[in-house]
């Protein structure tokens, strides 16, 4: 049986990566707000949504945390109407992404209070540890 | 420097105190267990630099960007708690072995 501490330390840490990889998404999503296709009427870029899965850690059977996958978002793109873009189709619509910037900023600030509450965890924990180590000095 | 911890402990003679002790004739079972705590000490050592050289090659790796913010701060800190563990369990073996010294004969 591992030590609980250093699991917990351990699962934290598989916290951050997960939120890290969120907070990844997040800025794609931002970042291609506005990219529209190359050629007449294609799809533009199509909005990224992580999930978590819950891992089991078989050394110390420890619940990890991990990314499950990495699925688009299927609700339909944004038509706008501006006949001189490249991307444009016939009558004159070009498909813009389906990123809404409300939604990117509410999501990264969850992913933010998210990081922060695993680096408390990883706080808590090492202080225990250090503290339980401070027992054999005095 | 740590393996200055593992180093100098076993000069200390652990052999020698408990075989003064083996005279009283009562002492037969502490003999194994301080030749094993020593092997302990030893095993402490080891394990204490191995972990601090992990985390210097995960701290150069970081470096380069090959491993994430995240690793190069679990390896460190994991160093940092081992190095605190192996100094604190040397303090007590030297404060004991200073006991031993100071008893008045």
């Amino acid at each position: 049986m591992a030590d609980p501490l250093l699991s917990s330390l351990k699962i934290a840490a598989s916290g951050l990566q997960a939120q890290s990889t969120r907070m990844r998404i997040v800025s794609e999503n931002i970042a291609n707000a506005q990219t529209t296709g190359t050629t007449p009427g294609s799809d533009p870029y199509q909005r990224k949504m992580v999930s978590f899965q819950s891992e089991l850690d078989r050394v110390s059977g420890a619940q990890m945390v991990s990314v499950d996958k990495v699925g688009r978002d299927d609700t339909p793109f944004i038509l706008e109407s501006d006949p001189g873009n490249p991307a444009a189709n016939a009558d004159g619509y070009v498909k813009m992404p389906n990123v809404r910037m409300l939604v990117e900023m509410a999501d990264m600030r969850e992913a933010n209070r998210s990081y922060e509450a695993n680096i408390q965890v990883v706080k808590q924990a090492r202080e225990i540890i250090n503290m339980t180590i401070d027992l054999l000095r005095s | 420097m740590i393996p200055a911890i593992g180093a100098s402990l076993p000069r200390i003679q652990t052999g020698s105190v408990d075989a003064g002790l083996a005279t009283t004739g009562a002492t037969a079972a502490p003999q194994g267990a301080g030749a094993d705590f020593s092997a302990v000490l030893s095993q402490i050592a080891k394990d204490a630099v191995t972990t601090v050289q992990s985390a210097e090659a995960t701290s150069i790796r970081g470096i380069n960007g090959q491993a994430t913010t995240q690793a190069v701060v679990e390896a460190v800190m994991e160093a940092e708690r081992t190095l605190q563990t192996a100094v604190s369990i040397r303090d007590k073996a030297v404060s004991a072995y200073m006991e031993l010294s100071r008893m008045a004969i």
